[in-house]
């Protein structure tokens, strides 16, 4: 009997061993091939986090949605690869702005068409803004009122030129026609075919056009061979879903993927090992912590400025972000027009905060944060309020946190019952505006520390309706120093973009807007 | 035994009804408001208040059932709030994935459990007991998320790169589609290279997905076949001379498949209602995350959808077991003769 068992163990351990043995042989051939190709590959697969919500430029607002979108869709223009400076994309130059900045000529590009073979010309450019205004705008379109809002009228004059007309002055209009949603040009027939929205069946006239979307799975595009300009260099485009952020990273180092992002800090040291390479862009985004000034506490400027002083914004950064954060001199990031160098935060000190806050009594306050990672705090609210609990405990304030699901937190951040929370904002257009309008709205949702100046409501209108240039961005400047001194804001950080690719990735564009633009890009076998 | 199962089918429906209403009633209670999630960071005050009057978020609740469940009873389970996609299109693009997954993590926790089962309870108190008790203990605790990374720091590292690190299948080598099911559509257009790849993303997710059924199944096969194997039949027919693998397999086995039978049935309605954890780790593109994303998004017509079909297949499932009890044990069909 005891001769049977050890028969029968050993006979496991063979059959196991066999198993093993045949499936690694498997794997060992995918290997070998990958090894003997020293050619480029014709598809480059780029793994995301998330599936796309859509794949229609006026139905989405999503990052992932937007990585696709530009490489499908195109807009009249576009931002330079390496800044938000604008340039001409299906408008052959920037548009002709009459004196009194309300009239924008556009000349479009001749000779483009569709991916479905549909003419590109004024009637489809009327026709894409229009879907977006009342009455054919819907209520699900996220960025129709930011993008084309101030649109009066537009006429198609002749088969290449467009003239649109605004309701009022706004500077930002031309930042806002190279944005990557509610900007790009669809097929109008191909949206008349599918009830006005493409989130299903995308049809633009960028470099790519789209095959296939297994939901959850991937996106697949393949070359555009009609595009107007310089074709692609990569015959397919593949947007991977990898939700769970070790194995993004996984798939990347063993060759499976040949570009990720969305990468945590704490994996750059397996990505670097395995010989792939790390990038960062910096990011158009700014992560800050709201003083409520409709509470007792802070509507108080030397509460307000007693927590500033106590917070040491450096070291709060550097041990966050693990140096893949820059610490913020303001709200605006540094490559924004209208970025004021010269604009002073309040400086940390202790004994300062000590005393600013005894004399106000604040003894504790009520922190409201999130618990999730965000574009521009990816270590999580939860941590970032309990790292700011920890200064503020210092100067003898304690906090009582409510944390709670990104969903749930959007909603209390509206409703207002909190002394301090946690924000942040992601840039649309790189224009100025984008980001300081968001103290001077009257909309809770957005404007979260509730501050009403006067001065400076009507200063961000006079700054809108200014002509780009020196000007506009030094009133913009001023603006900023009027909000670091209410220290209603306190801005943390400007969070860089991480992103990995093989070492045989080349040509890619990963832009400061967190759009990827794989239409120069190659990749060599591994 | 017809009307039994006509009986059982019939039940389907209050039960679904109540699921319906307690689905319904929680997401309308506890969910937050979908209206920021939906219309962006941009939205407003006025444009949030007029997009829950246009789907009808602001009427009574009752009103709001009411309304939902005159569109299920015309097949229609409503849009997307999120991605303005059908409730049933957006599902039926992620069910087969969960249903393939399910089906293979089944068979493994059913033949490796009940194998494992079998030869401790015949071999009780030897090696081979202890061994097969160990393997259950560790399915059962073992976390299935942690479980499914180390499977892929091991199988699907650099340097030991034998499994794909996640996915159904590698981009651009799907096989057509028929049943949805990859393996399955592979075979039947004779796609070798898509049914191979198919198969070596399975394996890993399947294998983390069935430990924890593959545990319980072991543990109740062991436990009923010791006890069958203590009963007066077992010893008469060892007396009469029947040789012992058919004992064990013809009267013992036979006799303890009806409890293991339901909790093979329970663990396949489970795992048919997809299973988060792996396929997050395993980027599987089933219908678990999706349901926990649009929980957390709000997306109420996705999540009472899904709710539904998972309830609806839970209850099938279950009659599916309780039909197969006729089929293990005589016993029910002469009664359900005798009824008849």
């Amino acid at each position: 009997m005891h001769k049977r068992n050890v028969q029968l163990v050993v006979g496991l351990v063979i059959a196991f061993a066999m198993v093993f043995a045949l499936t690694g042989c498997g794997g060992g051939t995918t290997s070998d091939n990958n090894a003997a190709s020293t050619s480029l590959k014709d598809t480059i697969t780029f793994a995301q986090g998330a599936d796309p919500r859509g794949l229609d430029p006026a139905y989405v607002d999503d990052g992932e949605s937007s990585k696709v979108i530009v490489n499908v869709y195109e807009g009249l223009l576009k931002y330079a690869d390496d800044s938000t400076q604008v340039e001409p994309c299906l408008a052959e130059s920037l548009p002709d702005v009459s004196a009194d900045g309300l009239t924008y000529t556009f000349h479009l590009r001749k000779g483009v068409k569709f991916q479905d073979g549909t003419d590109f010309n004024a009637a489809a450019v009327k026709f894409n803004i229009e879907r977006q205004l009342a009455p054919k705008k819907t209520d699900d379109m996220p960025y129709a009122d930011f993008v084309w809002g101030t649109v009066k009228s537009v006429e198609a004059t002749d088969d290449s030129t467009v003239v649109i007309t605004l309701n009022q002055k706004n500077s930002a209009f031309e930042a806002n026609c190279a944005m990557s949603l509610g900007a790009p040009m669809v097929s109008p027939t191909a949206a008349q075919k599918d009830n006005n929205n493409m989130n299903e069946n995308p049809v633009g006239t960028g470099p790519y056009k789209f095959v296939s979307w297994k939901k959850g799975d991937s996106v697949t595009l393949v070359r555009n061979d009609d595009y107007w300009g310089t074709k692609a260099q990569t015959k397919n485009l593949i947007f991977k879903v990898i939700p769970d952020n070790a194995a993004r990273v996984l798939a990347l180092t063993n060759g499976d993927v040949d570009m990720i992002d969305g990468i945590d800090a704490t994996a750059v040291d397996q990505i670097k090992g395995a010989g792939d390479v790390l990038q960062t862009t910096e990011g158009m985004n700014i992560n800050y912590m709201a003083m409520n000034v409709e509470s007792p506490i802070f509507k108080n400027a030397d509460a307000r400025m007693g927590v500033a002083q106590a917070i040491n914004r450096d070291e709060l950064v550097k041990n966050l972000y693990q140096g893949y954060a820059t610490p913020a001199s303001t709200i605006l990031p540094v490559f924004v027009p209208g970025f004021g160098k010269d604009v002073q935060q309040t400086g940390y000190d202790e004994a300062a905060a000590k005393a600013a806050l005894a004399k106000a009594g604040v003894k504790t306050v009520h922190m409201i944060t999130y618990s999730n990672p965000r574009p521009y705090n990816p270590a999580t609210g939860s941590k970032l309020a309990t790292a700011i609990q920890g200064y503020l405990q210092k100067v003898g304030v304690s906090c009582k946190i409510d944390t709670y699901d990104w969903t749930t937190y959007k909603t209390k951040v509206t409703a207002g019952d909190y002394d301090l929370c946690f924000y942040g904002w992601t840039g649309d257009n790189g224009d100025p505006d984008n980001f300081l309008n968001l103290l001077a709205t009257n909309d809770w949702s957005q404007n979260v520390s509730r501050w009403q100046d006067q001065t400076y409501i009507k200063g961000i209108a006079d700054a809108l309706a200014m002509p780009n240039g020196d000007t506009r961005n030094a009133a913009y400047a001023t603006l900023e120093k009027q909000a670091a001194a209410a220290n209603v804001w306190y801005p943390i950080n400007h969070t860089q973009l991480l992103w990995a690719s093989s070492p045989g990735l080349k040509g890619v564009v990963y832009h400061m807007t967190g759009n990827t633009f794989f239409a120069n890009c190659t990749v060599a076998a591994k | 035994m017809l009307k039994f199962i006509i009986k059982r089918i019939l039940m389907v429906i209050p039960v679904l009804i109540g699921v319906s209403i307690i689905v319904f009633c929680l997401l309308r209670v506890f969910a937050p408001d979908p209206a920021p999630i939906v219309l962006g960071e941009h939205a407003t005050q006025a444009s949030m208040q007029k997009w829950r009057d246009s789907q009808g978020l602001n009427k009574p609740v009752i009103t709001q059932y009411v309304t939902y469940m005159e569109g299920v009873f015309k097949g229609d389970l409503g849009t997307s709030y999120y991605t303005q996609t059908k409730v049933t299109d957006e599902i039926m693009a992620r069910f087969p994935a969960t249903i393939e997954l399910a089906i293979v993590a089944i068979i493994f926790a059913s033949i490796v459990g009940i194998v494992l089962g079998v030869v401790a309870a015949v071999k009780k108190n030897s090696i081979f007991d202890a061994v097969s008790t160990l393997i259950a203990l560790v399915g059962v605790s073992i976390p299935i998320f942690w479980l499914g990374i180390l499977l892929m720091m091991i199988f699907c590292g650099p340097t030991t790169h034998i499994f794909p690190a996640g996915g159904r299948i590698t981009p651009l080598m799907d096989p057509s589609h028929i049943t949805g099911l990859f393996t399955v559509d592979a075979l039947l257009t004779g796609n070798w290279a898509s049914f191979n790849d198919a198969v070596r993303h399975l394996i890993l997710p399947a294998f983390t997905l069935g430990m924890y059924s593959m545990a319980i199944i072991t543990r109740i096969t062991r436990s009923t076949m010791l006890d069958s194997l203590n009963q007066d039949y077992v010893r008469t027919a060892r007396a009469k001379g029947i040789r012992e693998v058919k004992v064990i397999m013809k009267h013992a086995l036979r006799n303890s498949m009806i409890p293991v039978t339901t909790v093979i049935g329970l663990q396949f309605g489970a795992l048919l209602g997809g299973a988060l954890l792996t396929e997050s780790v395993f980027s599987w593109p089933g219908i678990g995350k999706f349901t926990v994303d649009c929980i957390m998004k709000s997306d109420f017509p996705i999540v009472q959808g899904i709710v539904l079909l998972i309830a609806a297949i839970f209850v099938l499932v279950n009659l599916a077991a309780d039909i197969a009890y006729a089929f293990l044990d005589p016993r029910i069909r002469y009664t359900s003769k005798k009824e008849e």
